[in-house]
């Protein structure tokens, strides 16, 4: 994906991240845990012009959750309310393989599962590891249920990784890649970099751009501008503005949405984005 | 047999943040040490899930413990 797909008007995909696995309503009150909230924050953010919607499960206190059944809770809250492409996280700093897989395993499967390219650091004394051990197993997993894996590149190391799974996978096209921009071991969150993360994808691979905090709203308009697609949502910035929380998922969504059409780019609606990503 | 952290209780959120949606009565994980709530991953440290202990992986918990007995600060020992 290049600026020729931004000149061309390509439709850009606007992947809703509605809950995460880090943080919860300590951050900001309205992001959504229980499968009901999320299910409405679903489709709310469909009606804004999301077309994927990439879930996390919270036990009853809001902590994270492996359980299997709690995804299925989840996916049905969203599936009965939207024609979202529906995508489960396999992360989980800390947590065991066995209980990553679990998102995997709700029936029917999701369309979509993200899988980490590689380590990343946590706090003071956390790694999530995703050694090539694990991120092969998840990827088998998930081509065994016949679930496309969205591949997370936190930085620059990982586009390696992605070339490294590659070549020992037989991944379908088109390959999608999402460049992730932050803090810690994340690329620093720069357009020089998201530029240069652009330029080393393999061949053909279509890209979503993730900027965290406040670095969402500019990097994610550089993606539009760039021909990628883009996720925005409270898993990745509880803020609307400098020191003013968002009111919502939707709120967020409609505005990337929004930014999309003014920069000639209309949002993909669900059907248009399986059709992108070759679901 | 995984163990939770001493410093580790629940309370209702909404009562400390300005934040808290006070409709919300579902607990949550309350860090006596940092007097803050904790975040859903921290908290999987703060019960000892998946093998994660908060001895060995919470850095509040080690600040709040203080050295081990017979050291006394970052200078002490020589090796
Ligand atoms: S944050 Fe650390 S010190 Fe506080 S309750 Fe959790 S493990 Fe204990």
């Amino acid at each position: 994906m290049a600026y020729d797909d931004y000149l061309d008007g390509e439709k850009v995909i606007i992947t809703a991240a509605l809950t995460g696995g880090v943080h919860g309503k300590e951050a900001n009150p309205n992001l959504p845990e229980t499968p009901e909230e999320i299910g409405k924050a679903a489709a709310a953010c469909e009606e804004a012009g999301a077309a994927v919607v990439h879930l996390h499960a919270r036990r009853d206190s809001g902590e994270r959750s492996f359980d299997r059944d709690r995804f299925q809770a989840i996916t049905e809250a969203v599936r009965s309310r939207t024609n979202l492409v529906v995508q489960h996280s396999t992360g989980g700093t800390g947590a065991t393989l066995e209980a990553r897989r679990q998102s995997l395993r709700t029936d029917p499967p999701p369309e979509m599962a993200s899988l980490d390219m590689g380590p990343l650091n946590r706090y003071r004394h956390l790694t999530s590891e995703n050694t090539r051990g694990m991120v092969d197993s998840l990827y088998d997993e998930m081509a065994d249920r016949g679930i496309k894996p969205e591949l997370e590149v936190f930085n620059d190391g990982h586009l390696n990784e992605v070339r490294g799974l590659l070549d020992r996978r037989d991944l379908a096209d088109p390959v999608y890649a999402t460049l992730i921009f932050g803090g810690g071991t994340t690329s620093p969150p720069s357009p020089r970099n998201l530029l240069n993360a652009t330029e080393n994808l393999p061949e053909g691979a279509l890209f979503n751009t993730l900027g965290f905090g406040r670095h969402q709203l500019p990097l994610t308009t550089m993606g539009i501008l760039l021909g990628g697609h883009v996720r925005v949502g409270l898993e990745d910035n509880v803020y609307y503005g400098p020191n003013e929380l968002a009111e919502s998922n939707a709120q967020l969504v409609a505005r990337t949405a929004g930014l999309a059409e003014t920069l000639g780019r209309e949002p993909a609606a669900p059907d248009e984005a399986r059709e992108i990503l070759g679901l | 047999m995984p163990d939770v952290c001493p410093y580790l209780e629940y309370r209702q959120l909404g009562d400390e943040t300005q934040s808290g949606d006070a409709t919300d009565s579902r607990p949550r994980a309350y860090c006596n040490a940092a007097e803050e709530f904790v975040q859903a991953m921290r908290a999987d440290v703060c019960n000892d899930r998946y093998g994660l202990d908060h001895e060995a992986d919470c850095e509040i918990f080690r600040e709040a413990a203080g050295p081990p007995e017979g050291v006394e600060g970052e200078g002490a020992g020589g090796d």
